[in-house]
């Protein structure tokens, strides 16, 4: 899976990389417009991460030429203009997604991966995991071909931690990607808490192991080879 | 009161005080030429009598007409200055006592000193002059009829432009894309008018986008380290696995990350408030977000033991989705945050208002400073202290009115949505 990274703060172009080369996917970083202009025309992509202000040009004009040569890359935006009208353009003009920095990684991994689902064309829908198959089409899991009854958020919190596999993920980043940007949490994420309890409950009576990791005072993470 | 009948209302007076004032001048002096004409014809009768006895020695006959008549009579004495004066006179030929300007005099013939007494009629006088006066009258009523009627017409028809221009202002929007265009009048005022708020607005639109493209690249300038800052911190808090004190602190700089991120973000969602940079003319499902958003913390809800007791009637808004959103959420993050656990929220919506009300476990808010930006009741880290200050400037902005009350231990903030008609 290759990705085309166009951010031009190096640091976070950077940080971008590492964890996405983690990830497993194949990174690629430019850091202007003209380079990216080069870059899509002589490659192909899976999937673009296209900041909007770039030196040397908008990324929304990327996304216009992408358009015109019609390219198939998915496209997810991140910028830091949270404005509704440039989130209603970029994806107007054929982007995917749209990310508002600052993010976390964990939550841009977690979209690229929904991303590359949607766009590849023999309906790879299917996320597994050790012993955890996920298909996200039909919002099915099973373990060990075990079907697994999960709610809407157990689902959801299931995928990004698969998707997310070996990493610590904190419980900002949990609770952000479960209940988005605009909520705040009070005091403690007890709840979290309650809703990584049952998802371990089901998959331990589902005969799968118990790969949800608790990291004392940082949050969580999944154990899988 | 308008321009148009406070300039009539000025006009009419100094019309008619010109007016009467006028006519008031000209009776008298009308009235003194007419006098004056009435009294050389007395000295000229004088004149002739005082010849005529000259001449014969004697008295002439008493000379009637209707308008002049004279009688002689013997005198006692010599009248020293005679003067004309104004009297009333019986008329024989009219059979009635009229006014008259009348001269006595005394002349002497034959020895014999004799009273002549001439009589000037001055009903034909007085006549002329009522005539006079009706004209007056007559031409006051015809000049205020036609100052109405030209200024119905003419000044209305001259303002005309005047209230296109005021309309044009009253609907023009700043987030429109382009300043005021004005079109150029024929009368000198309009146009210096129109031009004078065309220069204007495209200096205020000038000064807009620039704020506003200040504010886009503020926000730019700020996520984008702040993005760094967080993607560091994960990067790290996976080498960080088991030492406690590092993580501790990774998490602090997470936290502090991410509250200065929401900060920033709603500082710029005020400036944009502040500038009117939103068109509220999306029809608004109120009653949707507010169940979305219930349903989104319903976690949240559960993990405090709340009972959330909600009455909702179906309500649509002429506004802004976006903004809608997030005066619920704030209004919710509120409550939910400030609610005692195991305490109950009130929600009301209908379609006046939207109600809020929940235990307060200690006293009333500070009304005055409530809604003030950074006001915190109690310091608390999550809290940013704007989210009520913006709820109330997307009601100000929209033309809500927002209320806080306290009563029987709860608190309760109600927005009217029709708060003229209260």
């Amino acid at each position: 899976m290759k990705i085309l990274i166009i951010e031009d703060e190096i640091t976070l172009n950077q940080s971008m990389v590492e964890f996405l080369t983690a990830a497993g996917y194949l990174c690629e970083s430019v850091f202007s417009y003209k380079a990216a202009l080069e870059k899509i025309d002589y490659h192909s992509y899976d999937c673009i991460v296209l900041d909007i202000m770039l030196p040397g040009g908008s990324g929304l004009d990327l996304l216009n030429y992408l358009k015109l040569d019609k390219k198939t890359e998915g496209v997810i935006i991140v910028s830091a203009r949270g404005a509704l009208e440039d989130k209603i353009e970029g994806l107007q003009l054929g982007a995917d997604d749209y990310l508002i920095k600052p993010f976390h990684l964990a939550e841009l991994s977690v979209r690229i991966a929904a991303i590359i689902r949607r766009k590849s064309f023999n309906g790879q829908s299917i996320v597994s995991a050790g012993d955890i198959q996920i298909d996200t089409a039909s919002k099915a899991v099973t373990i060990n071909g075990k079907t697994v009854e999960l709610t809407q958020k157990e689902f959801q919190l299931l995928l990004f931690l698969v998707i997310n596999k070996n990493r610590v993920l904190s419980k900002n980043t949990i609770a952000q990607h479960l209940w988005g940007d605009d909520m705040d949490f009070p005091d403690n994420y007890d709840f979290i808490y309650s809703h990584i309890k049952n998802l371990r409950k089901k998959m331990i009576a589902a005969g799968g192991e118990d790969c949800i990791k608790s990291m004392y005072g940082e949050g969580y993470k999944m154990q899988l080879p | 009161m308008k321009l148009f009948t406070k300039y009539n209302r000025v006009n009419i007076t100094t019309t008619i005080i010109t007016f009467l004032v006028g006519s008031i001048a000209f009776y008298f002096v009308l009235d003194y030429v007419l006098t004056s004409q009435l009294d050389r014809g007395l000295q000229v009768e004088q004149t002739e009598i005082t010849d005529f006895v000259k001449e014969h020695n004697r008295p002439p006959d008493a000379l009637t007409t209707k308008h002049q008549w004279t009688e002689i009579s013997p005198a006692a004495e010599p009248i020293a200055h005679p003067k004309p004066h104004t009297t009333e006179a019986f008329n024989q030929l009219e059979k009635e006592v009229e006014p008259v300007r009348q001269l006595a005099f005394t002349i002497q013939a034959g020895g014999k000193l004799f009273k002549a007494v001439v009589n000037q009629s001055k009903t034909e006088t007085e006549d002329l002059l009522q005539m006079i006066i009706f004209v007056i009258i007559l031409m006051i009523a015809l000049i205020l009829l036609s100052n109405y009627l030209i200024n119905r017409k003419l000044v209305t028809a001259l303002w005309k432009p005047f209230y296109t221009t005021i309309a044009t202002i009253k609907d023009y929007k700043l987030s429109e894309k382009r300043a005021l265009q004005l079109p150029h009048e024929k009368l000198d005022e309009l146009d210096l008018l129109n031009t004078s708020l065309n220069t204007m607005t495209e200096r205020i639109h000038q000064d807009y986008l620039a704020l506003k493209t200040f504010t886009e690249n503020a926000s730019h300038e700020m996520q984008t380290p702040l993005a760094v800052i967080r993607s560091k911190v994960e990067s790290l808090l996976q080498y960080a696995e088991g030492k406690e004190m590092v993580v501790q602190q990774l998490m602090t700089i997470e936290d502090a990350t991410l509250k200065l991120s929401r900060l920033h973000q709603s500082l710029l969602l005020l400036t944009k408030l502040e500038n009117r940079q939103f068109e509220l003319s999306e029809s608004v499902d109120l009653t949707y977000i507010l169940k979305t958003k219930l349903d989104e913390r319903e976690s949240l809800i559960n993990a405090r033991e709340l009972i959330v007791d909600t009455t909702a009637d179906q309500v649509t808004l002429s506004f802004h989705q976006h903004l809608a959103e997030i005066m619920i959420n704030n209004l919710l993050n509120n409550v939910i945050r400030y609610t005692p656990l195991r305490g109950t929220v009130y929600i009301k919506l209908h379609s006046d208002a939207l109600s809020i009300k929940n235990y307060a476990s200690d006293g009333p808010l500070n009304t005055e400073r409530l809604f003030q930006r950074f006001y915190k009741e109690e310091q608390s880290a999550e809290s940013t202290g704007l989210g009520l200050a913006i709820v109330k400037e997307i009601c100000l902005l929209a033309g809500f009115g927002i209320q806080y009350r306290y009563a029987n231990h709860e608190h309760e903030f109600i927005i009217h949505f029709k708060p003229e008609q209260k």
